[in-house]
């Protein structure tokens, strides 16, 4: 959703949700296509919603209206059969010794922002691009707390020269049972990570847990090689890897950074026949 | 342990208390303070190479850089009567306007004080124009600028462009950073470099003063 609003000519500055309200048909128009591409469930355009990421973009007065509205126009047109995620993001903030926030900031934050998700009727929630996996598990919580709809919960990790951590140097095991123990019902990994390197991810989430595995891997994010940036996964090939990344052991599966709606036909094409 | 030995493990634990006893104990016990400032600067390299290993992650190399930060301060009152300069340059740093991500540039700019320059950190979303105040206030030798979006990154060349309007460009040294920055970008827009990641950045800096 977010690379898309760019490409539409979302201005630097200003948060993708307040589209909700400024280009609600615009918004409907990228959920369609996902929809009609082959996705079974889309996100809502709530990722920066909570309160504390849009107070830094000063739009913190406007965090129930965004949300209230990023439901109601997945809701108007998602077709029979497929379902509407309240996406949920991090905060922007971090806790000491990188930033300053608090615990309890987090719990705030999330509680009221996944209040207004829980009424305005999604059908399951989605927390995704977690670097810090304290802040997915006050999250989690602060979910469980207000709704009793499944909670899928996604981690960001990176690959070092030692495997895969988050940037705070949380390790996948540790991720995936903090998870588990907070409640959330879906546990897996998104963004940063391409899809060839999603591969290798995955089984170490699955060995980990009984719960089903999400898999939302970057395509095409820039990267620099040698100098030179390189757009890395087309639609075909990051399809392949999503087959592969099924084999081992993901259940559920999409883009994140740089995929679009192609992609999606891609993964439905090779992975349901469509 | 020697007292070296003990400067470089308070870095590299993060401890700021130690960091500032030791600090302190230099000073009252007359040893040379540029002794204890190799060896506190010798640790916080180290933490930088542990942290490109994969071996720190962003809160040890945080709480490594604050106890250098904390020692310097103790030290500076000290090197300023000697009239030793052991300033590495001034540093003028932010997200550009429209961007909000700063966790890259409070790493850069906290690594860059550890360092021993004495960094202007303007926060998230700063305008061009402050950019360029700042540093000609402070008669700064670096800008450091970061955007995490592409649609940002459009700031990094404007503000590169006002600079020349203005007549000041020579005046700077001007590096970027942020995920989407390419070497191709960096000489698109006439900067001065870029660094792959916190570290890199920190030797970049020294490498463009020639230090």
């Amino acid at each position: 959703m977010g690379s898309i609003l760019i490409d539409q000519g979302l201005e630097p500055g200003t948060p993708p949700e307040k589209w909700n309200v400024s280009h609600p048909e615009k918004i409907q128009k990228i959920h369609l296509d996902y929809f009609n591409a082959g996705s079974d469930a889309v996100l809502t355009n709530t990722f920066g919603g909570s309160r504390m990421k849009l107070t830094a973009h000063k739009h913190g007065h406007s965090t129930e209206k965004y949300n209230q509205k990023a439901v109601e126009l997945a809701r108007e047109i998602c077709p029979e059969n497929c379902f509407i995620a309240g996406d949920i993001g991090p905060s922007g903030a971090f806790l000491p010794p990188v930033g300053t926030a608090s615990v309890s900031n987090f719990e705030e934050n999330f509680l009221e922002q996944a209040g207004y998700l829980a009424d305005a009727d999604i059908d399951f929630f989605f927390i995704e691009t977690m670097v810090d996996l304290k802040e997915a598990e006050v999250a989690v919580k602060a979910v469980k707390s207000v709704s009793k709809i499944p909670i899928f919960a996604s981690i960001t990790f990176q690959k070092t020269k030692r495997g895969y951590f988050t940037i705070m140097g949380d390790t996948v095991p540790n991720c995936v049972k903090t998870l588990e123990k907070a409640g959330a019902n879906v546990i897996g990994a998104n963004c940063t990570i391409s899809s060839d390197e999603m591969i290798d991810l995955i089984p170490l989430i699955s060995q980990e847990t009984i719960l089903p595995v999400l898999a939302k891997p970057n395509a095409g994010k820039p990267q620099l090689e040698k100098g030179k940036t390189v757009y890395l996964t087309e639609p075909k090939p990051f399809a392949q890897d999503i087959e592969q990344i099924i084999k081992n052991g993901a259940s559920v599966v999409g883009g994140c950074c740089g995929s679009n709606p192609e992609f999606i036909k891609e993964i439905a094409k090779q992975v349901k026949g469509e | 342990m020697s007292f070296v030995e003990n400067c470089k493990k308070a870095i590299l634990t993060g401890k700021i208390e130690a960091a500032e006893k030791l600090a302190h104990k230099a000073i009252e016990e007359n040893i040379d303070v540029n002794v204890a400032i190799d060896a506190f600067s010798l640790a916080i390299r180290k933490a930088g190479d542990l942290f490109e290993e994969g071996e720190f992650f962003l809160p040890e190399l945080m709480r490594s850089a604050e106890a250098m930060k904390a020692a310097m301060t103790i030290f500076k009152p000290v090197l300023m009567k000697g009239k030793e300069d052991r300033s590495l340059g001034k540093v003028v740093i932010g997200t550009i306007e429209g961007d909000i991500h700063d966790i890259g540039k409070t790493l850069v700019a906290s690594l860059l004080s550890a360092e021993g320059f004495e960094v202007y950190d303007l926060g998230a979303d700063v305008p061009i124009s402050t950019f360029i105040d700042k540093a000609v206030e402070v008669d700064a030798q670096i800008i450091c600028m970061s955007a995490l979006l592409t649609t940002t990154m459009v700031g990094q060349k404007k503000l590169i462009d006002q600079l020349k309007e203005k007549k000041l460009r020579d005046k700077f040294k001007i590096l970027i950073g942020g995920a989407p920055i390419s070497k191709k970008w960096v000489e698109e827009i006439g900067a001065d470099g870029s660094a792959e990641n916190a570290v890199s950045a920190v030797k970049l800096a020294r490498k463009v003063l020639g230090r």
